[in-house]
């Protein structure tokens, strides 16, 4: 069964578990991958996630001169093969999101891939295994559409990947709380 | 496709409308360029050595699959702007000291790991020495006489390049040259398998097709090469035409596999090179800021390639807020991100965001 990363933006309580847990899988030789910011830092300590959104047509592989950036049969968009990359990080420049990250001395790019090692075989990704306040999750598309349901707005104020951010991606993004004003139970 | 390079003022025809493809001129000017240095090296083909045929024609096939793949990849847009703006910048003073670093010394992946850099080492410089014995004596580039009774003339290009002794040392070296290489190969080849079944980073991500194979091709080839000179030396010559046959088969289908796998990257490391001396020369000459905190984080011109490599690809970021994406740098780009999901102008907040690296 085909399993989804899905996130529900505002249940994040800034732990960085996510972060945490990123630097554990394997491949990922002890650096994180993805982000988590605050909000409005100066006012509330309301927190959001950011990671790779895996796009269907992802921008990072199609800016790479060195096809460096492969898309997996998954979708999940790989981080750039260590012996292709050439370190122009044009991926970097191209991602919409801002999730390549660049380590100089090393002259290569590395990116979320979705724990592919853990996803490719149905095991939920790191972070969305580790998360404590259900912020990320590892859903089938049949629950991805009943959460979409129990959160309808009606009000065209619903905010989510659907219809899609800059393109359509693979991870699914949700964030039903905040704009209809519910408290969460997390 | 056909570009103005060689255009014919006069007649506006140019060479390339000879060829159907750049496919074809490619293989065209260079299977000619090496009959061509061959019939110039072999003094008119009188010293070729047909025991090594099979090479040659392994070669050819080689070159074909690698012009296929080669070409198919140049002509990316992206990879088409890094060969065309790199190719322009070549002449750099930095570009020996970059072009040392990334193709000979491979300081990045020093960066890697020492371990690392010690089997690639091994394996790059052993396949590189072993290809500059083995192509010359294919094609007769070199090939050595004895006109003396205990001298050998080495002869380089049809030129008479030195007399050396048959016992002495550049003599010696040049009869090993390919066991060295072997056993450079075969031990870089050991340490890499071995990292691969024991370093669990690499372990997550390594598939056999892809990461092992080519190893084990390379593997095929030293061995096979080093009992050719084990049965020479210790077995009077016993099984040395079957093994020699087996040697050839491996060494060709390493070359027919090489434009398209793992070992695709040697003929297109060069590019890292361009892309170099692309980032160093853009930097100079005129900055990017960024379009919400104003930090320089680009040069003006990659930024301008990837909109356009992007609008190529039917991709654009155009936002409402009147910029394109590629002109924010990247905390305020991700900031900007969490903006829209929000609602909040998180990118508008002059603090300086929490660090996002967790130590392992």
């Amino acid at each position: 069964m085909k399993k989804r990363l899905y996130l529900e933006l505002e249940n994040c309580i800034g732990c960085r578990s996510c972060l945490a847990a990123c630097t554990q899988c394997g491949g990922h030789e002890e650096r994180n991958r993805n982000y988590v910011y605050d909000v409005n830092p100066l006012v509330n300590r309301q927190t959001m996630p950011l990671m790779c959104l895996h796009c269907v047509n992802p921008a990072c592989a199609r800016s790479c001169p060195a096809q460096a950036i492969q898309i997996h049969e998954t979708g999940a968009v790989l981080s750039a093969l260590v012996e292709k990359c050439i370190g122009c990080q044009n991926c970097t420049i191209a991602c919409p999101y801002g999730i390549p990250k660049f380590d100089t001395e090393q002259n290569l790019m590395y990116k979320c891939d979705l724990c592919i090692d853990r996803t490719k075989d149905g095991i939920p990704p790191m972070c969305a295994s580790v998360c404590p306040s259900n912020t990320l999750q590892w859903l089938t598309d049949e629950e991805i559409e009943a959460k979409q349901k129990q959160f309808n707005l009606d009000n065209g104020k619903w905010v989510t990947s659907m219809p899609y951010l800059e393109g359509e991606t693979n991870v699914r993004v949700n964030l039903p709380g905040i704009l209809q004003g519910v408290t969460k139970l997390f | 496709m056909h570009t103005n390079t060689s255009m014919n003022k006069k007649t506006g025809r140019s060479i390339d409308n000879a060829f159907a493809s750049k496919f074809a001129k490619s293989m065209f000017l260079s299977v000619s360029a090496i009959v061509i240095l061959s019939f110039i090296a072999t003094r008119m083909f009188t010293h070729v050595d047909l025991n090594l045929y099979g090479y040659m024609v392994g070669t050819i096939v080689f070159i074909g699959g690698f012009f296929y793949r080669f070409i198919a990849w140049g002509e990316r847009p992206p990879t088409k702007i890094f060969i065309k703006k790199g190719l322009k910048l070549l002449k750099r003073k930095s570009t020996p000291k970059t072009a040392v670093n990334h193709l000979a010394i491979y300081d990045f992946i020093k960066n890697r790991g020492l371990y690392r850099w010690v089997q690639h080492i091994l394996i790059g410089w052993g396949c590189v020495l072993a290809c500059l014995v083995t192509f010359p004596l294919v094609f007769g580039w070199m090939y050595f006489t004895m006109d003396d009774n205990g001298h050998y003339t080495i002869v380089l290009m049809g030129l008479n390049l030195m007399t050396v002794k048959a016992d002495g040392i550049i003599a010696w070296l040049s009869y090993n040259a390919l066991n060295i290489a072997a056993i450079m190969v075969t031990a870089g080849v050991c340490m890499a398998l071995h990292r691969r079944l024991k370093n669990m980073q690499a372990r997550a991500e390594q598939k056999f097709i892809y990461d092992f194979l080519p190893l084990y091709l390379l593997l095929f080839i030293s061995i096979t090469g080093l009992l050719l000179t084990v049965q020479n030396v210790f077995l009077h010559g016993w099984m040395q035409p079957q093994m020699s046959l087996i040697h050839q088969f491996s060494v060709i289908v390493t070359l027919i596999y090489l434009p398209f796998g793992k070992l695709a990257h040697i003929p297109f490391r060069p590019v890292s090179v361009f892309a170099r001396n692309y980032r160093e020369h853009y930097a100079e000459q005129e900055e990017k800021k960024c379009k919400v905190c104003g930090d320089h984080f680009v040069s003006v011109e990659q930024s301008n390639d990837v909109i356009q490599v992007l609008g190529v690809n039917a991709i654009e970021f155009n936002m409402e807020d009147g910029f394109n994406l590629a002109e924010l740098c990247l905390p305020c780009r991700r900031k900007y991100r969490i903006s829209r999901f929000s609602g909040f102008a998180t990118h508008q907040v002059k603090v300086k965001g929490a660090n996002q690296n967790a130590k392992g």
